[in-house]
Order: C-alpha cells, then sequence, then structure tokens
C-alpha cells in the first residue's frame, strides 16, 4: 500500500505519521514544496518580534529523523496535477507517481488585494520558515512598515513591528481588528496598546496600490500615500486547493474541499486534512473553513488512519481559541456578540471581569470572561475573553462544555480550584455563568 | 467562484457589516463604512434586513441548503459513559 501526502504541514505531517502507525507495512510519502517540514510557523511573528531568540528553536523535528521514521519527505518538489482515475499524481521532475491513497492537505494561501504592485519585492507573506529568515534580517535595516488587513497573523505582526521599534501604519477596510472574529470590547485593550505605542491606524481604509521601482517605497490608500519599506499582508486564509479544484475533487461553499467526519473526499480513495478542507461546526452545522494548526494536525491524524486501514471520526468543531497580541491574551470559542449578530441567533450575554490569582497574590491579572447562552436550551454557543493570562485553559475547557452540550447552569454552580498562586476564590467563568442565569430567569 | 462560493462570502461580509454596525452603536466602538454603490446599498439596505426578518428555523434551513462539508456523514459521538 502507498500512501501519498500533498503537503509538509501540520495536516500532512499528522496524516504521515498515523498511516504509517495503523499500516506499518505501508510505503508513506510526503510532498512539499517547501524547504522544510515540522517546524511551527505560527512561531514566526515571535522571531521577528525577538520573543524568541531563533528560529531554529520552531523546529520540531530533524529531516533526519524522518528518514530514520521510514517517512519518504520529498522537499522543494512541486506536484502539478492529479488524476483519480488512473490514481496517479505528476510530480516536477519525477513524472507520474502512483498512489493507492491519497492525502490532500496544500494548506492555505493569503488572499490577495487585486491591486497594483502586488508583485513588488517588500511584500511580506508571513509562512514560510527559510523566506521569514531572511525577511527578519532584511527587518533589521526597516524604519516604516505598512500593515494591510488585521487577521490573527497581522496582530501578532503588528505587535513585532512595535517590539522592533519599527514604525507601523495599519490599514484595514473594517472598523476594528479581528473584526470577522472578536468583538470590539474584547480587542480594545489590544487597539489601546498599539494606539500607547504610536502604531497609526486607519479603520475603515484600504490600501488602492502598492508603488515602487521594483521594491515596494510607499502604498497609494484611501486616504493618500503612505511611506512603507515593508508592507505586510494579513489577509484573510484562502484555501489552497487548486490542484483538488482541477482534479474534479468537490469544493463547498467556502472554497474548502469537502470532506465527511473520516476526512474522506468526494473520491474515496482521497482524503483532505487542514485549511484545504472544509469542517462542520458543531452548534450550527454549518461547513467552516481556515481554523487552527492542531485542527489541521487532528484531521491530519484522522485522515491518515482511515487511509491506512483504520477506522476513526473526527468531531463537528466548536472552535476554541486563543493568542497573545502584545500584553494581551484574548481567546474565545465558536460565536461572539458579533458573529451571534450576524447569523441572527438569539442569545443572552453572562459576563463579569473576574481576577487570575487571589486579589493579594504578586502578578494578579484582571480577565474578562463573555459567555453567550442559548435561551431555548440554556446551552453555551460563544464566549470571548481577554486579559493577561489565563485565557488559552478557560478557552479549551468551555470547548468541552459546548462540545458535551452541558447548560450554563452547570457552569453557574461549578467547582473550581482555589489557589492564591494560580486561582482567585471566584472564578471568572462561574460568575460569568450566575449573570446568565439571572438573566434566563428574569431575575435581572 | 461557483454561485453557492458567491453567495456564502457576500453574505458573509454584508452579514458581519451589518452586526458590526450594530454592535459599534451598542457599545460605542469604530463602526464599519456606510454602504457605498448598488451592491452594497442592495445587500446591506434589502437582503439584510430580509434575512432578518425570517424566524431562526427558516434562516437555519437557508444556511444549511448550501452544498458543503456539512451534507456528508458528520456523526456526533456520544462522550458520556452508559
Amino acid at each position: 500500500m502507498k500512501i501519498v501526502m500533498l503537503g509538509g504541514g501540520p495536516g500532512g505531517l499528522g496524516a504521515a505519521g498515523a498511516a504509517q502507525g495503523t499500516d506499518k507495512s505501508a510505503e508513506i510519502v510526503v510532498y512539499t514544496q517547501f524547504e522544510d517540514v515540522a517546524y511551527s510557523p505560527c512561531g514566526i511573528p515571535f522571531v521577528h518580534g525577538k520573543e524568541i531568540d531563533s528560529f531554529d528553536r520552531l523546529f520540531l523535528a530533524t529531516k533526519e529523523q524522518y528518514v530514520k521514521s521510514g517517512i519518504d519527505v520529498h522537499y522543494e518538489t512541486t506536484v502539478d496535477s492529479i488524476n483519480l482515475k488512473k490514481k496517479t499524481i505528476q510530480v516536477q521532475g519525477e513524472g507520474e507517481i502512483g498512489y493507492d491513497k491519497l492525502i490532500i492537505c496544500t494548506g492555505w494561501l493569503y488572499k490577495e488585494l487585486g491591486i497594483p504592485g502586488e508583485d513588488l519585492d517588500g511584500i511580506y507573506r508571513v509562512k514560510n520558515i527559510r523566506s521569514a529568515m531572511e525577511w527578519d534580517k532584511f527587518l533589521d535595516n526597516v524604519k516604516t512598515a505598512v500593515v494591510v488587513e488585521c487577521g490573527p497573523i497581522a496582530v501578532e505582526m503588528v505587535s513585532a513591528m512595535v517590539h522592533r521599534g519599527i514604525k507601523t501604519t495599519l490599514i484595514d477596510p473594517n472598523p476594528w481588528p479581528m473584526s470577522d472574529v472578536v468583538d470590539p470590547d474584547i480587542i480594545e485593550p489590544v487597539r489601546k496598546d498599539w494606539e500607547d505605542a504610536g502604531v497609526d491606524m486607519r479603520w475603515g481604509e484600504k490600501v488602492t496600490a502598492i508603488r515602487g521601482d521594483k521594491t515596494v517605497t510607499h502604498v497609494e490608500t484611501t486616504f493618500g500615500d503612505v511611506q512603507a519599506d515593508i508592507v505586510i499582508l494579513g489577509t484573510p486564509k484562502s484555501p489552497n486547493n487548486d490542484l483538488a479544484k482541477a482534479a474534479g475533487i468537490k469544493i463547498g461553499s467556502t472554497g474548502g474541499i469537502v470532506i465527511d467526519s473520516r476526512c474522506q473526499t468526494s473520491d474515496p480513495d482521497v482524503y483532505a486534512a487542514g485549511d484545504c478542507a472544509e469542517i462542520v461546526h458543531g452548534i450550527t452545522n454549518l461547513p467552516l473553513q481556515g481554523l487552527t494548526g492542531s485542527h489541521a494536525y487532528a484531521q491530519g491524524k484522522v485522515a491518515g488512519v482511515n487511509a491506512g486501514g483504520g477506522e476513526r471520526i473526527y468531531q463537528p468543531v466548536h472552535v476554541p481559541w486563543g493568542m497573545l497580541a502584545g500584553k494581551t491574551m484574548i481567546g474565545g470559542l465558536s460565536f461572539g456578540e458579533t458573529t451571534a449578530t450576524a447569523v441572527g441567533m438569539n442569545y443572552i450575554v453572562g459576563s463579569t471581569t473576574g481576577i487570575t490569582r487571589a486579589r493579594y497574590y504578586p502578578g494578579v491579572q484582571p480577565i474578562t470572561v463573555k459567555l453567550l447562552v442559548d435561551p431555548s436550551n440554556r446551552r453555551l454557543v460563544g464566549a470571548q475573553m481577554v486579559g493577561a493570562e489565563g485565557v488559552k485553559e478557560r478557552a479549551d475547557f468551555l470547548g468541552v462544555v459546548s462540545r458535551a452540550g452541558l447548560t450554563i447552569d452547570a457552569l453557574a454552580t461549578m467547582e473550581n480550584v482555589y489557589s492564591p498562586a494560580i486561582g482567585a476564590l471566584n472564578e471568572p467563568i462561574q460568575i460569568a455563568a450566575a449573570d446568565a442565569v439571572m438573566k434566563l430567569d428574569g431575575k435581572v | 467562484m461557483t454561485f453557492p462560493q458567491w453567495i456564502r462570502t457576500n453574505s458573509e461580509h454584508y452579514l458581519l457589516c451589518d452586526a458590526q454596525d450594530r454592535m459599534a452603536r451598542s457599545k460605542g466602538f469604530n463602526a464599519p463604512n456606510k454602504p457605498r454603490g448598488l451592491k452594497d446599498n442592495i445587500w446591506r439596505r434589502v437582503l439584510i434586513p430580509v434575512y432578518h426578518m425570517m424566524p431562526w428555523g427558516l434562516k437555519k434551513l437557508v444556511m444549511q441548503s448550501i452544498p458543503g462539508s456539512h451534507k456528508k456523514s458528520w456523526p456526533r459521538k456520544n462522550f458520556r459513559s452508559k
């Protein structure tokens, strides 16, 4: 049995390891267009921001480890096409290669702006570690940066530019950072931090052209020209699935590959995982695309097990998420008020601002927790949080609560850890849940 | 771009604009741009208000009708012990 992975990101490598673990006699081959696999691209902004001292720390395994484990990785190799009938792929420099099972993990691309000058040098799309190493040296001489649109990577990059002392202009047609995910009150401390650090933020404005002679010198915008030694793209993720599309594999409304819970595509011998595929949301039952590396890795493992002859299913997602934006942590689960309002969902909000440790313990930090509850069944449909610590663990916990379908009453009466250095007497989630219960029961 | 992709992209964008506008007004934050041009106006002044007038059950039906992964098998595991 030969199992071929297209893509060497978390989905592809998760799939390769799981396929090998399921069928130890299978030949496992990974094709990647990049120079490396098994590194954390999510860490790149933090090396640029000097929180991490070296790109070497982002590598998780060496090329030799893959050779030793029997996973045959073809680096810097481009796959041109997939032939579903013949069960082959066309590989540059290798010709036609057969497969028994194919797993597509081709990831994502930045949505292009569709404006003049997008092919100039000096436009940075944060993704590949080797190019990030080159860009990092370039950043040493950069005085002015323009960040175009403020998705999650851009949020981290703005903070990185601030840490490096680079004069940064942020231009976004939307009204606040990550406005397709985060509520304005939750992201406000991040916006305020940037304002205090001197970031020039232009919300509701657009870059209309990128100008320069070979290399970027400035951008034209709806409010005038802005000087730029570098332009950093922060546009939304778009699924990279031209190969799948050209092969005739079914694509969904998100632009991602349609898969079932076994990660199987419209072709029974082809699987897909990660950002090139669309996944079902656990609350709305709608397809989503463009989640996190941990989702891609878990989906890859499911695809790998099934391609190897095993049986594993991936569950609909409830999307716990979190990130560090400068000094502030933000995070949540599924819906925020903005997204719930957008779909027209009926919800009640319970919220509080609590503390992360005992009030007298050094390092205690405030944390705001906002819970969204469906009044028809009293279940959690979303959460948003902002603080300086403890966001990730709470988001993970709420993810399990949502998946298990527990009611807000369970949270309002939850037990919690009280230990001065790590937890306050009152758990903010419990207080926010109690607030929601009071509203649901008409006591407020 | 296929028709379902076009519908999803546009409806998502304009539903978000409308929701951001409501959020901004209720919480006192920066609002999104006002509709500009025919397409913006049709979506934000006609189609989005019509969508919001529909009951939640009908909204769900409309959203579920788009093609995609949700039409395939996605069984929910019961993680509780028996």
